[in-house]
This record gives structure tokens, C-alpha cells and sequence, in this order.
């Protein structure tokens, strides 16, 4: 039942007790005289009497919370329309996913291309520097070749980078407008032995501690 | 005592790209014994298997990581003499001193280059 509806069956509560005492009263007026019908119609008076003050009791301020209430459960009704969760479940998030996995095979890609053609320069014979040369020159241009995948991981990496950023969007509009708070929770064991081994992974613009810092730890 | 330049190096990463980097400059650096390993449990396995004159070592994979590796070699009467050398992008502090507390012998940040590498192996096996 939503707080709208409760608020009219008070409302509807309310003017039955009225005619339940109104309609008691009429029948006490008619003269009805067997005692145990007179004290029921008086046990139903007392009942109506306490219907009404308690109905009447409920003011305005709860009201108000009824209101309220209803008007939160629709806007959050509205927030989490708003959020297009299945729009970011389908789509969007599958899309990331697709984009991050052909980088990952575009680099993998390139990387074997250099490393092969390096590879194959620092076996390449140089006896003969004509043909030496013209081996050199193969395999560089197809080292260059082989680095244009930046341009398309690039590209790759913004798509996922402005899907998250609309995530991130959507998720904070949503915990602003209903006042959501993060809640402690347990600690995955993952994350326990992330943390037990030291995982913390690469460190945005370079490494954190220098070669140099390093070196004076074992010097 | 100059280096044995055909003795057992174990490479362990679980990227082979960059088992491949490292295994090119082991080869251009002079040595040709070079064994791959693609986490801590597969290397604790061949080092048990056979004697390994150095351990180069990711930190980061798993089902064991080169950190416990490490732990493992000191803590064994047979591989505790292994010289080890760490090559990782863990580069907080808190894991160099975690790592030279555990008992390794250099440690070097990704990335790197051929002359840090070289450097760290004399610094560990001496002149080669």
C-alpha cells in the first residue's frame, strides 16, 4: 500500500467511525429495550468513541511523513529509472569489455611483430652489408607498421574511458539524491591476500620508489 | 671468481613477453642456460628438480607469487644459497624492504633496462 493510499483510508477510517456512532445513536433512539442488545449497542459506542479519537489523533505531521515517504519512493523510482541499469549491464559494460580485450590483443599483436623483427635483426648476418642493409630497412618498416596500433588502442581506451566516466556520473547522481552512505563490509579473501603479498601493482606515472632509492637499500 | 656463463638461469614471469625481454638480454649479456617458469609454484617445482646458478623473478601471479618463491628458497636447506633477484612493478618501499628482509639479493623496478640488469647480476654474481 503506498503512503498516498494510507493517508485516504484514514481519512475513509475516520468518517466510518463517525457513521458507526451516528448509526449506534439511531438505533438507541429507536427504543430497543433487551438488555444485552442495549449493552452491546453501548460496547459499540465505546468502540466507535475510541475509533475516532484515535483516528483523530493521527495529524498533520504524520501526514506530512506519509507525504514524504511517498514522494522519496518516487523519486528514488525515478533515480533508479534515471540510472539505465540494464542499458549500462547490456551495453554499455559489455562494450568496455570487447574494447579492453582488443587492446590487449592489438598490443600482444604489435609486440610480437617488434619482438620477432628485433629478433630477427640480432641474428641477421652482416656479411654481405648490401643485403644486410636491405634486411634492416624490411624490418623497420614493418616495426613502423606494426607500432600504428597506438592510434587504434587509443581510440580503444577513450571509448572505455567515457563509458566509466557515464557510469561514474550515473552511480553519484544516484547515491547523492537518495543519501546513500557507504556501509563497511567484510574483506574478500582476494583482497585479503592482495594485501598480505604486497599486490598493490604498477604506480600511475612511474614507480613509486626510484632505481636509485632502491639501489642505496641494497648498497 | 669470474661467472660460469653456462650455468642454469630460471626466468619466472607470468607474462611470456616478458620472459622473451628477459631471456634476450640474459642471451646478449652471455648466457645461454636460460629456463622459463610461469609462476612461483612451476620455478619452486624445477628448482627442486635441478640446481639453478640464479633466479630472476615477477613478483605479481599467481597461484604463488615471487614474494612467497623467495620465502619458499630461504626457508629450504638445499635453496636458501640461491642468489635471487626480484624484477618487478612493485615498486612501493614497503615491498623492497619486505623483499630484502625475506632475503633477496637485488631488486629491480619495471621497467627496466639492459645495463640496471647487468649491473644487479654482477652486483649479485659478480664480474662477468
Amino acid at each position: 500500500m503506498s503512503a498516498a493510499e494510507a493517508v485516504t483510508q484514514k481519512v475513509s477510517a475516520k468518517s466510518a467511525a463517525e457513521k458507526i456512532k451516528i448509526a449506534i445513536d439511531t438505533l438507541k433512539a429507536s427504543g430497543v429495550r433487551e438488555r444485552p442488545l442495549v449493552e452491546v449497542l453501548d460496547l459499540s459506542h465505546q468502540m466507535a468513541d475510541a475509533m475516532k479519537t484515535f483516528f483523530g489523533s493521527l495529524d498533520r505531521s504524520i501526514i506530512g511523513e506519509f507525504r514524504y515517504i511517498a514522494d522519496f519512493i518516487q523519486k528514488a523510482r525515478d533515480e533508479i529509472s534515471g540510472l539505465q541499469a540494464n542499458d549500462i549491464k547490456d551495453s554499455r559494460i559489455p562494450g568496455a569489455s570487447m574494447e579492453l580485450d582488443a587492446v590487449v590483443r592489438d598490443t600482444e599483436r604489435a609486440t610480437e611483430t617488434i619482438m620477432s623483427e628485433a629478433e630477427g635483426l640480432m641474428n641477421a648476418n652482416p656479411a654481405d652489408l648490401k643485403i644486410y642493409k636491405a634486411e634492416v630497412d624490411a624490418a623497420m618498416l614493418r616495426i613502423f607498421e606494426a607500432c600504428s596500433f597506438q592510434d587504434l588502442t587509443g581510440q580503444r581506451v577513450n571509448k572505455v574511458i567515457a563509458t566509466l566516466r557515464h557510469i561514474e556520473e550515473r552511480v553519484s547522481q544516484f547515491a547523492g539524491a537518495l543519501g546513500v552512505t557507504d556501509t563497511a563490509q567484510p574483506v574478500s579473501a582476494a583482497d585479503q591476500r592482495a594485501k598480505d603479498q604486497l599486490l598493490n601493482g604498477p604506480a600511475i606515472n612511474g614507480p613509486s620508489t626510484t632505481q636509485e632509492d632502491i639501489d642505496a637499500l641494497f648498497a | 671468481m669470474a661467472v660460469d656463463m653456462s650455468m642454469p638461469v630460471l626466468v619466472v614471469d607470468d607474462y611470456q613477453t616478458m620472459i622473451r625481454i628477459i631471456r634476450n638480454l640474459l642471451t646478449q649479456l652471455g648466457f645461454h642456460n636460460i629456463e622459463e617458469a610461469k609462476d612461483g609454484r612451476q620455478a619452486l617445482e624445477k628448482m627442486q628438480g635441478s640446481k639453478f646458478g640464479l633466479v630472476i623473478s615477477d613478483w605479481n601471479m599467481e597461484p604463488m607469487t615471487g614474494f612467497e618463491l623467495l620465502q619458499q628458497v630461504r626457508a629450504s636447506e638445499t635453496l636458501k644459497a640461491t642468489p635471487f633477484i626480484m624484477i618487478t612493478a612493485e615498486s612501493k618501499t614497503e615491498n623492497v624492504i619486505a623483499a630484502k628482509k625475506a632475503g633477496v639479493n637485488n631488486y629491480i623496478v619495471k621497467p627496466f633496462n639492459a645495463e640496471t640488469l647487468k649491473g644487479k647480476i654482477k652486483a649479485v654474481l659478480g664480474d662477468f
